[in-house]
C-alpha cells in the first residue's frame, strides 16, 4: 500500500509540551465555533463520562489546544452543532445541543432556551392505569400486567420506569408521579444544520433534527417553530445517520440512513409526506454522507465496503476496504476545487478518498472514533480526531499539500473492480445509457419495418438523385479551355489524341495564362464509359505550373473492343465517344475546367 | 588602507537602503510591527489583513529601511519566494501565544531555509515573538526550542520577543538586524575583493 513516506506529508502534527487533552466523545458531539465573536474558532465537543455509576457528559470548550470552559450537560447529548440564528451584527453564534427529546440551545456559553420536540399519543388504556393506580392500591397488580401486555417501546418513560422499579420502591413512585402528565417523547437521534439561504459568511440555519420514531422535523430557531416535518417512510424505522444538502428556501435534500441499513430521501416537497427508500444495503452501516459537489450518496458498511451511489440508488463504485471504517467525514478543499473523502479504519489508519482513488493516508495510535473538520482558531483547514483511547490528535493541511491518485492506489483501484466482476456484480458494468427517445425510436422501428425501409431507400435515391446532379452543374459550368476562377491563376488546358487504336495517347498541355502567379496544388482527372475506354491512370497529380512554361502530360487511353469479332461495343456511336478531362485544385469542390475530348474511332485490332 | 575601506563601505551603507522582508503567519502582528517603526504621523489606527504585501519605508540607526510587508494568509504565502532574491534581511514574526499553529510556522520556516534563493546567501533572520502580553504567551527561549531553531547554523539570527502594540522589544530586534547586515554586506565585500585579488595574482 502506498504511504506519503517518499514526500513531505500532507497534514502537519501539532504537538504540545503539555499533554494533550483526553476526550470520549463522537463526531456527531463535536462542533466548531467563533463562541466568543472574536474571530478565533474554538473546539466544543461533549466529553462523555461513561465511568462512573450515573453516565454524564461535559460540554468543553478548546482555545487552539487548551480547555477553557467546561459545563455540565443535563444528560448525554445526541448531537451539538453550532449555528447562526439571524443576520444581526455582531453575528453571535448559537451552540444547539440535543439531548433526548429537547435541544438546549446556548448563547456566550449561557443556557439560552430549551425545545422540546411535541409529544406523541399515549395509549387510552395507559391513561386509564395511571388514573386508577394511586386509587385502587389493591388492583396495583392487576394494572401493572395490563401495562406489560401494552409495548414497550410505546409506553410513556413513566410506565416504562415504574415496571422497572421493585415491589418496594413502587408506592412511592407512584404516590410522587401520580398527578405529572402521562406522555411519551420521541428521542432526538441525529442533529444537523441547513442553511437558510445560501451565502459565503456565515448565513443563518435551521435544524434538522431525527426522532428515534422515524419524524424529520425542521427546527426554525428564531421563533422555535416547526417549519416541516415528514417521516423518514411509511412504516416504523429508526434512523441513525443524517446528512443534509442545499437551503431551507430553495431546495434541500434529506438523506436518512437507518439502522437497518435502509437509506431513505426527503426533499422539501415531501413536506408532510414520507420519504422514498433510495436503498437498502444487508449490513449495517458505520458512515453516511451526501457530497456537495455531485449530489453522490457514500456509505460505509460493516462488510468493509466504502461505496458511492447515485441519488437514484444505483451503485455507482465501491472499494473493498481493509479493515472496518469506523467513521468518515467530508473534506472540501476549496483552494484544490476538490471534495475528500477520509475513512477512519479500525486499528488507526485514516485513509483519504478522491472519488474512488486513494490519495493519502496516515496512522495514528489507535483507531480513530470521531474526527471533524474545519477553520479552527486561525487556521482553515484543521483536521481534530479522538481515538477510542480518548486521545485528540489536531492536524493541519500544509500549504503545499498535494493530493493526486497513486498508482498503486490506480492499479489497486483496478484490481478491485477485476475482482468485482469476478463476484458477478454486474449492476456496475459500464454501460451506455438507454434514452427514452432511443426507446421510442427502437418501438417504432420494430412495427412499422416495411414502411420505414422503404422510406429510406426514397429518401437515399433523392439523395443520390441531388448529388448526381450537382455534379453535372459544376462540370457543365466549367465548360471551358481557360479557367475563369479570379482567385487563382489563369489556367489554359488543350488536347491532342494521337494513334489510331485500339490505343490511344492523350497528351494534355496545361499552360499557366498568368504572369506572376503560380497555379499549384492542380490534378487532372480523366473520365470515361468503362464499358468503351480503359484507362490506366485515370489520375494525375500536376507539379505546380509556372507562368509562361506549358507542361505537358500523356495518358494511355485503351478502347473495348469485343473479344470476337473485334469491333468496338455497338453502344459507341459518334456522339458518346468522348473522354472527360477536368483539371481540379486540391481541396476545392468544383472543376477549374471541365472539357470533353472527342476520340477517333478506333481501328480492329488484328 | 583597509580601514579606510571599510569606513568609506561603511558609510556607502549609510546612504543606502536596505530591503527587508516581513514574513509570519496571518495575524501574527507583521503590519503592526512595520507601523511601529513609521513616523507618528503616519501611523494607521486599525490594522486589517494585509492583501498581497504592502511596501513601508522607515528611518532607523542611521539607515534607511524598506520593509515589504508580505500578507500571512495562506493563500498568499506563495508570494513570499517571490521576494527572496531581492532581501537582505528577514523579519519572521511568530504569534507567540498561537501554539497550535508553531507546526506550520516551522513548516513554512523549513521551506523558506530551503529555498534555493536564500540557501547560499548569508541572510540574517530575525524572529519576533510576538504578542508577548498575552497570557498564554510563551517565552522567546521556549518558541525557539519549538521551532528547532538552533539548527539554523548557516544564518545569522536572533529570536526577541515583542509587543507590536506597545512597541516593546522592537528596538532591539532591528539593531541587531541591521548590524547584521552590515557585516554580511562587508562580508561579501571583502570576499569580492579577496576573489578579485587572487584573479590579478
Amino acid at each position: 500500500m502506498a504511504t506519503s513516506g517518499t514526500t513531505a506529508p500532507n497534514w502537519l502534527n501539532v504537538d504540545t509540551e503539555d499533554e494533550m487533552p483526553k476526550l470520549t466523545t463522537l463526531s456527531s458531539c463535536m462542533a466548531l465555533s467563533d463562541v466568543q465573536c472574536d474571530g478565533y474558532v474554538r473546539l466544543l465537543a461533549a466529553d462523555i463520562s461513561l465511568e462512573d455509576d450515573e453516565p454524564s457528559a461535559r460540554l468543553k470548550v478548546f482555545r487552539g489546544l487548551r480547555l477553557k470552559q467546561e459545563q455540565l450537560l443535563p444528560g448525554i447529548p445526541a448531537a451539538i452543532e453550532s449555528l447562526y440564528i439571524d443576520e444581526t451584527e455582531p453575528k453571535t453564534p448559537v451552540i444547539a445541543v440535543a439531548i433526548a427529546e429537547s435541544v438546549l440551545f446556548f448563547r456566550h456559553m449561557k443556557p439560552y432556551f430549551k425545545f422540546t420536540i411535541p409529544a406523541l399519543e399515549v395509549d387510552d388504556l395507559e391513561l386509564e392505569v395511571w388514573r386508577q393506580l394511586p386509587v385502587m392500591p389493591t388492583k396495583r397488580d392487576a394494572l401493572l400486567d395490563s401495562l406489560r401486555n401494552l409495548e414497550h417501546a410505546k409506553l410513556s418513560r413513566k410506565s416504562q420506569k415504574l415496571l422497572q422499579l421493585s415491589e418496594e420502591e413502587r408506592e412511592s413512585f407512584i404516590s410522587t408521579h401520580a398527578d405529572s402528565p402521562v406522555g411519551r417523547h420521541g428521542n432526538i437521534v441525529a442533529m444537523c444544520c441547513l442553511k437558510r439561504v445560501s451565502s459565503d459568511a456565515n448565513p443563518p440555519s435551521h435544524l434538522v433534527l431525527a426522532t428515534d420514531t422515524g419524524d424529520i422535523l425542521i427546527l426554525e430557531p428564531q421563533g422555535f417553530n416547526l417549519v416541516y416535518q415528514a417521516r423518514t417512510c411509511a412504516y416504523e424505522t429508526t434512523p441513525s445517520l443524517l446528512s443534509v444538502q442545499g437551503t431551507f428556501e430553495t431546495d434541500f435534500s434529506i438523506l436518512v440512513g437507518t439502522r437497518n441499513g435502509g437509506v431513505y430521501l426527503l426533499r422539501k416537497s415531501t413536506n408532510e409526506g414520507h420519504g422514498q427508500e433510495v436503498f437498502k444495503i444487508s449490513s449495517p452501516l458505520t458512515g453516511l454522507l451526501m457530497l456537495p459537489i455531485d449530489q453522490t450518496i457514500v456509505v460505509t458498511t460493516m462488510e468493509h465496503f466504502y461505496q458511492c451511489y447515485s441519488k437514484r440508488g444505483k451503485l455507482l463504485y465501491q472499494v473493498q476496504l481493509n479493515a472496518l471504517p469506523v467513521c468518515i467525514l467530508s473534506l472540501t478543499l476549496s483552494h484544490f476545487g476538490i471534495t475528500l473523502l477520509a475513512i477512519a479504519l479500525q486499528g488507526g489508519v485514516v485513509q483519504f478518498y478522491l472519488q474512488r482513488y486513494l490519495v493519502d493516508e496516515f496512522v495514528v495510535s489507535s483507531t480513530v472514533a470521531a474526527m471533524l473538520y474545519g477553520r479552527m482558531g486561525m487556521e482553515d483547514h484543521v483536521l481534530t480526531l479522538v481515538t477510542q483511547e480518548n486521545q485528540m490528535f489536531v492536524k493541519i493541511l500544509r500549504r503545499l499539500a498535494r493530493f493526486e491518485p497513486k498508482s498503486s492506489a490506480l492499479s489497486l483501484a483496478s484490481k478491485t473492480a477485476a475482482g468485482r466482476k469476478k463476484n458477478g456484480d454486474v449492476s456496475i458494468l459500464d454501460k451506455p445509457k438507454k434514452s427514452s427517445i432511443f426507446v421510442e425510436q427502437a418501438v417504432r422501428e420494430k412495427q412499422h419495418a416495411k414502411a420505414t425501409y422503404g422510406s429510406f431507400q426514397v429518401e437515399l435515391w433523392r439523395l443520390r438523385h441531388t448529388a448526381a446532379r450537382a455534379t453535372i452543374d459544376a462540370i457543365n459550368s466549367s465548360e471551358t479551355s481557360i479557367s475563369g476562377d479570379l482567385t487563382h491563376a489563369p489556367v489554359k488546358l488543350a488536347a491532342e489524341v494521337c494513334g489510331t487504336g485500339p490505343a490511344f495517347r492523350l497528351y494534355l498541355t496545361v499552360q499557366n495564362l498568368s504572369s506572376f502567379k503560380m497555379a499549384s496544388n492542380l490534378v487532372v482527372l480523366l473520365h470515361a464509359d468503362r464499358r468503351h475506354y480503359t484507362i490506366q491512370q485515370s489520375m494525375a497529380r500536376l507539379p505546380s505550373v509556372l507562368p509562361g512554361v506549358p507542361l505537358r502530360v500523356d495518358f494511355e487511353v485503351v478502347a473495348v473492343l469485343d473479344p470476337i469479332d473485334k469491333l468496338p461495343p455497338a453502344t459507341l456511336t459518334l456522339d458518346n465517344a468522348q473522354i472527360r478531362v477536368m483539371l481540379l485544385k486540391s481541396g476545392q469542390a468544383k472543376p477549374l475546367i471541365a472539357a470533353a475530348v472527342s476520340m477517333p474511332q478506333s481501328e480492329a485490332a488484328f | 588602507m583597509g580601514m579606510l575601506h571599510n569606513l568609506a563601505d561603511l558609510l556607502k551603507i549609510k546612504k543606502d537602503k536596505m530591503t527587508i522582508l516581513v514574513l509570519g503567519l496571518n495575524n501574527s502582528g507583521k503590519s503592526t510591527i512595520v507601523n511601529h517603526f513609521k513616523k507618528s504621523n503616519e501611523q494607521s489606527a486599525i490594522m486589517v489583513p494585509t492583501v498581497g504585501f504592502e511596501q513601508q519605508q522607515f528611518y532607523s540607526m542611521g539607515v534607511t529601511i524598506k520593509a515589504i510587508d508580505m500578507s500571512g494568509a495562506t493563500r498568499y504565502r506563495n508570494l513570499w519566494e517571490t521576494r527572496f532574491k531581492t532581501c537582505q534581511g528577514i523579519i519572521y514574526v511568530i504569534d507567540s501565544s498561537d501554539y497550535m499553529r508553531f507546526v506550520v510556522v516551522k513548516d513554512e520556516l523549513e521551506a523558506l531555509l530551503q529555498h534555493p534563493d536564500l540557501m547560499n546567501r548569508n541572510i540574517p533572520i530575525l524572529f519576533y515573538g510576538n504578542k508577548s502580553d498575552c497570557e498564554d504567551a510563551l517565552s522567546s527561549v521556549k518558541i525557539a526550542a519549538a521551532l528547532g531553531l538552533e539548527n539554523i547554523k548557516e544564518k545569522p539570527w536572533h529570536i526577541c520577543s515583542s509587543n507590536a502594540v506597545s512597541g516593546e522589544g522592537l528596538e532591539e530586534g532591528v539593531q541587531w538586524l541591521v548590524q547584521h547586515i552590515r557585516y554580511a554586506m562587508l562580508n561579501s565585500h571583502d570576499g569580492a575583493k579577496l576573489k578579485a585579488h587572487s584573479k590579478n595574482k
